[in-house]
This record gives C-alpha cells, structure tokens and sequence, in this order.
C-alpha cells in the first residue's frame, strides 16, 4: 500500500517538475506599449453566441531554427488555434482562408486587406529560441485603426510548447470575456485502462492532453470531485475493501483517507468554500443518506432521513444548496435542498429514472442523467420552471456529466463507441469532441477556472 | 477442530445409548469421554456404523473443509451449497426464489458454522454508476438480513457493494442484465 503511494507520488511529482520546472511566463512584451482600455468587450452567456473575426496567420519563425523547435513551434500554433477556436468567442481566419491574400508587409496596407475578408482582430505569433529554449511573442491587434490590444512573450523548454499556447489562449479569453478561458483548466476521471476490474483516477488537460494517473490502488477507484482551489481531488476507492472517501493533491500525489467505515462512503461533492464535503453514507441495512463533513473527515452531520436509497449529492456554486438523487418517491429522481437539510423539494419529474446532478456555474440549471429504456440520455432542468430538455438523443448511454466552469461545455461519458469514453458537448454549437480511447473511462468532473 | 469435537461427542452419544442397553443405568458414571473412541473390537461399535445416525450424515456435509478457498468456493457452488440471487431492474426485494435460495444459503451456514461469507452486491449497466452503489449495497444487505432472520448471525458476514463496476456478464442483453442484478456470495473463511 505505501509502495503504491509513493510510486503514484513519484510520477505525480516528475510531472509536476516536468510542466512547472522549466517553464517561466517571461517579461511582457520587449516594446511596452500603453494598454488601452479594451475597445471590445463581452459579458458571456451561455446561451448567447457573440463572436469576433479574428485572423491568424502562420507564425513567423527566426531564420535558422532546427526541426525540433519547428515542431514545437507547430505544436504552440495549433494548441492556440483549436484553444481560441473552442473557447466559441472567436471566429479564426487561418493561414488557408488567408491564402489569397497577397501581403505586402507594409502593416496598414495589409490590415485593410485583412479586414477585406471580415476580419476584425490580428493575431501575430513569432517563434525563436534562447539558447536551446523556446521563446515565443503574441500580439493581438484590433485592424480598424491598427489599435494595439495585448502583447505577451513566453519562454520555456520544448516540451511546454502547449503550456504556453494554453496559457496564451487563455490570456486572449480573458482579456475578451473579462474572465478565464478553459485553456488551463483539467478534468479528472476514472480508468480502467491499466487492468480488468480496476479502475484508478487519472486527470487530463481540457482538451483531453496530457491524460496522466494520479493513483496506483490496483483496486476500483473513480467518482472525483475538485476542490474549488484545484489543488486537491477527493474520490471513492475500495482500499480498505469498502469504498470510502480519500483524497488526493495534485501537484504532489500524497493521499490521504477523508472518511473510511465499514459501511458505504461514496460520491463526494465539496462545498464552494472548500471546508466541507457532502456525501452519500450507508447508515446501515443499504440505507443510504446523505452527509455532511469536514474536508479532513469529521464533523459528521446528517441531512437525510428516509428509508429510499439517497445519493449523488452536488453542492450548489452559491453553497447554500444540495442537489441529490433519491428514491423516497419510488424511483430514483433529483431533489434539491437546503445545507441544514431544510426546503427539501423534488425537481426533476419527466421520465421514472433522473441521476447524477451537476449544477451549472450561474446555480439556475441542473445537468443530469435521465432514462430512456435501457440507456440514458443527458439533461438539463431549470431550477425555475422544471422543465426538462433532453440534450442527447443519440446512440449509446450518456451519463456523469458536469458543466465546464464558463458554462459553455458539458463534458460526460458515453457508451456510443461501444466502450465507455469522455466526451466534450458544446452547448452553443452542439459539436462533440471525444477526449479518451484507451481502456473505459468514466466520471469526469471539470476543474474550476485557473486564477 | 470445533467439527472434531462435533463428531467425538456423536460416537459418545450413540456409544452410551448402545451400551446403555446392556449396561442398564450404571453405564455413564463409568465411561469417560476420552475412552469413547476406542471400542473397535466390540460388537456395539459395528452398530454405530450402520445405523442412520447423524454421525456419518455430519462428516458426509462437510466435505471440501480441507479445499483451498478458491477450490472451496467452487465446491459449494457446485453441490448447490451456496448460490447466487437475482433481483428485477432497479428493485432489492427478494423474490420467491431469492428467498428459496437464500434458505439453502443460510443451511448451509448453519452446517458449515465456522464459515463467514462476503455478500456482494451487483447491478447491471443499466442504472447510472453512482446510484448501482448505493443499489447494490441494498441489494446485498436484503441477502444478509433474510439470512440473519433465519438465524445466522450477522457478524458471519460482511456485504459489500460493487454497484455495475465488477460485472459477470458483459453484454448489452436481457440474459446478461439478469446475470448481473445479483447478490454474490462468497466464503471468505472457514
């Protein structure tokens, strides 16, 4: 057990070294120009789909640089393109679309010629190297007027060529949206990829990169839950042979147990304030209900009593409230409730099996589960008014899902492919990118932003 | 060793009886537990034997005690001596049959006394992951608590609910579904 610990440790750890270590966001730009006021500015809604036209050419590479600094640089630019163009707040113009363009190099002449095909904003990128470093300049200029927006310089190892484009991708968002992108933000899961009747908890970039496992229990691991800091992931794992609540922190690996009984401890949802944790406890003869604690364990607080099976708690983002799934009514449907475990009230009625709540960022709408026959599709309930629309209507069974912290995404595990994998559902566009293929992978949970 | 005492205490019993009958009421003051076992060469020792008597009954039940556990698991399963039961779609309440199952489950705790099981509890793919936990955790409880009301006692077994994570069956059909709702039993000690 502690051999598997400290293994687990070990490679958290050279990853850790491995992203943090030889990375450094550099100075702001060699020439600093006064930062105006953004000309162009958007308060996101979910639902509202507001974009700018921006135009990205290939990035200019110094003369003379090996293949290998070609590649990261490629790497840097895609990472940045699919980054911008995922995040819904930009519509990118890339070197294909600009191709007919004939550039002169003179900078007003070509701003009017970029503007020609609609675009309204210019990202330049430039790669070159510092001794055998990568170092990479980003301008964002706004065409009309040729207004300077947001310059940043990056330097670091080869291998964090992602890191930087992510970390300027979300620089850009944030800029635009007056809050973080995705770029930067994780989702961790469950896996069964290292062995049969095994599943450990692995964590990944958003876009599904950098997939790396945070436990080695050789035993059934899965259900994790963010802490708001991002720091810490709290999780069910049968390590004592019942599943109990343990949790993990990122950076180094070290885990410790939460709650552990000889009953059933499962499906741990942290309260946004970090100091608590809201979970599903047997109280004995497989009744379960759910609890309160403290993030170290104790305080033991009950806030259920009835005799269905109560589960699956989620915790509201304003942390006055707790979703949670109950049969008390005869069949497994969502109910919401005060933190004390008062103003207990059912809100999901369509269709004889609703599961797995998860709140979305504004705390107005619930994403969860609901059955079809033998599969189940996704959902989303207004807190307001109850109704219900289904999101997925396709093959397989759609389920544990959990809302991106901008509210734009919906990121969930389906069966369609056959095996059970991660998927990424944007909610304005409706386009779906598959983030997992090796092995069943299931529960993810998004991370908070990146401050 | 509780099965040897068991059996010991078996041939004294019938041994007394027999020799009771020559021996008229004086017998049992004068035969002494650690001479019970050796009257090979009396006639009465040849009637225990042949008689009905629990004696070969018992040692006949507990066969396979010396099997590994995995061997025993199987032994039992094989004889019958411990099966499985099976529950409808999102239910825990023991059907007629779970219950006939569950009487031979608990029989043979009650021969095999020294035996503790693992009760697990199964769900098919069906329900959501979290909730089949908290589905299987009922599910194995309801096994343990018929067993327990038919005088089995709770600390001989453990439950433990694996929800649809750790199925036997892993097709998308009715056939495999059923397979799957289920409460596992499994010796864990003998």
């Amino acid at each position: 057990m502690t051999h598997q610990f400290r293994s687990a440790a070990v490679v958290a750890l050279a990853i850790t070294l491995a992203l943090s270590g030889s990375y450094a966001a550099a100075a702001p730009a060699p020439e600093p120009r006064p930062q105006d006021e953004p000309d162009i500015f958007l308060v996101l809604d979910p639902n509202q789909r507001a974009q700018f036209r921006l135009a990205y050419p290939a990035s200019t590479l110094a003369p003379g640089l090996g293949a290998e600094v070609r590649d990261a640089a490629r790497e840097f630019e895609e990472t940045l393109r699919t980054d911008l163009e995922g995040s819904g707040i930009f519509l990118m113009q890339g070197p294909q679309q600009l191709e007919v363009l004939t550039l002169t190099g003179d900078q007003a002449t070509d701003a009017e010629l970029y503007m020609s095909l609609g675009n309204e904003l210019l990202l330049e990128t430039d790669v070159s190297t510092e001794g055998n470093r990568l170092v990479v300049e980003g301008r964002v200029t706004q065409l009309e007027g040729r207004r300077f927006v947001l310059g940043k310089r990056y330097r670091g190892s080869l291998a964090v060529a992602r890191r930087m484009a992510h970390t300027f991708a979300d620089e850009i968002i944030r800029h635009f949206t007056a809050r973080p992108g995705l770029s930067l933000t994780s989702i961790a899961f469950s896996s069964d990829r290292d062995g049969a009747n095994r599943q450990e908890i692995y964590v990944m970039d958003y876009d599904g990169w950098n997939q790396r496992p945070l436990t080695a229990h050789q035993t059934l691991s899965f259900s994790p839950d963010w802490s708001p800091s991002n720091d810490y992931l709290a999780y069910v794992s049968y390590l004592d042979g019942d599943p109990g609540i343990y949790s993990v922190e990122i950076k180094s690996g070290n885990k410790k147990p939460i709650i552990t009984s000889s009953t059933l401890d499962i499906s741990p949802s942290f309260s946004p304030d970090g100091r608590s944790i809201a979970i599903s406890r047997s109280v004995g003869r497989g009744n379960s209900e759910i609890f309160v604690i403290d993030r170290d364990g104790g305080n033991l607080k009950q806030l259920t009593r009835s005799s269905g099976i109560d589960t699956n708690p989620a915790w509201s983002p304003d942390g006055k409230e707790i979703a949670f799934t109950s049969s008390r009514g005869g069949s497994p449907q969502i109910y919401v409730m005060s933190v004390d475990g008062s103003n207990l009230r059912r809100v999901t009625f369509e269709g004889d099996y609703n599961d797995g709540a998860a709140w979305d960022p504004k705390g107005t709408r619930l994403v969860h589960a609901t059955r079809r026959g033998n599969r189940f599709d996704l959902a989303i309930t207004d807190l307001v008014t109850l109704e219900s629309k289904t999101l997925k209507r396709s093959d397989g069974s759609h389920e544990s899902p959990s809302f991106s912290p901008d509210g734009r995404k919906i990121v969930y595990a389906s069966t369609r492919g056959g095996s059970t994998q991660i998927y990424v559902l944007d909610l304005a566009g409706g386009a779906e990118t598959q983030l997992t293929r090796t092995g069943n992978n299931r529960s993810p949970s998004w991370s908070g932003f990146v401050q | 060793m509780n099965r040897k005492w068991t059996m010991a205490v078996w041939v004294v019993l019938v041994a007394l009886a027999v020799v009771g009958y020559g021996c008229g009421k004086k017998a049992p003051e004068t035969v002494e537990a650690p001479m019970a076992p050796t009257p090979p060469s009396t006639g009465p020792a040849d009637d225990i034997a042949d008689s009905p008597a629990p004696v070969v009954d018992d040692d006949r039940k507990l066969e396979g005690m010396d099997l590994e556990m995995e061997e025993f698991n199987r032994f039992a399963r094989e004889r019958g001596l411990i099966g499985d039961v099976y529950f409808d779609f999102d239910k825990y309440d023991l059907k007629p049959e779970a219950r006939d199952r569950l009487a031979k489950n608990a029989a043979f705790l009650r021969d095999y006394d020294t035996v503790t099981v693992t009760i697990e509890g199964h769900c098919d793919e069906r329900g959501t992951n979290e909730y089949n936990i908290a589905l299987g955790d009922r599910r194995a409880n309801a096994a343990a608590d018929y067993i327990a009301s038919l005088g089995i006692s709770g600390s001989r077994m453990r439950t433990v609910s694996y929800g649809e994570e750790n199925p036997v069956c892993r097709e998308s059909n009715e056939s495999c579904w059923q397979q799957n709702r289920r409460a596992r039993f499994v010796v864990t000690s003998k």
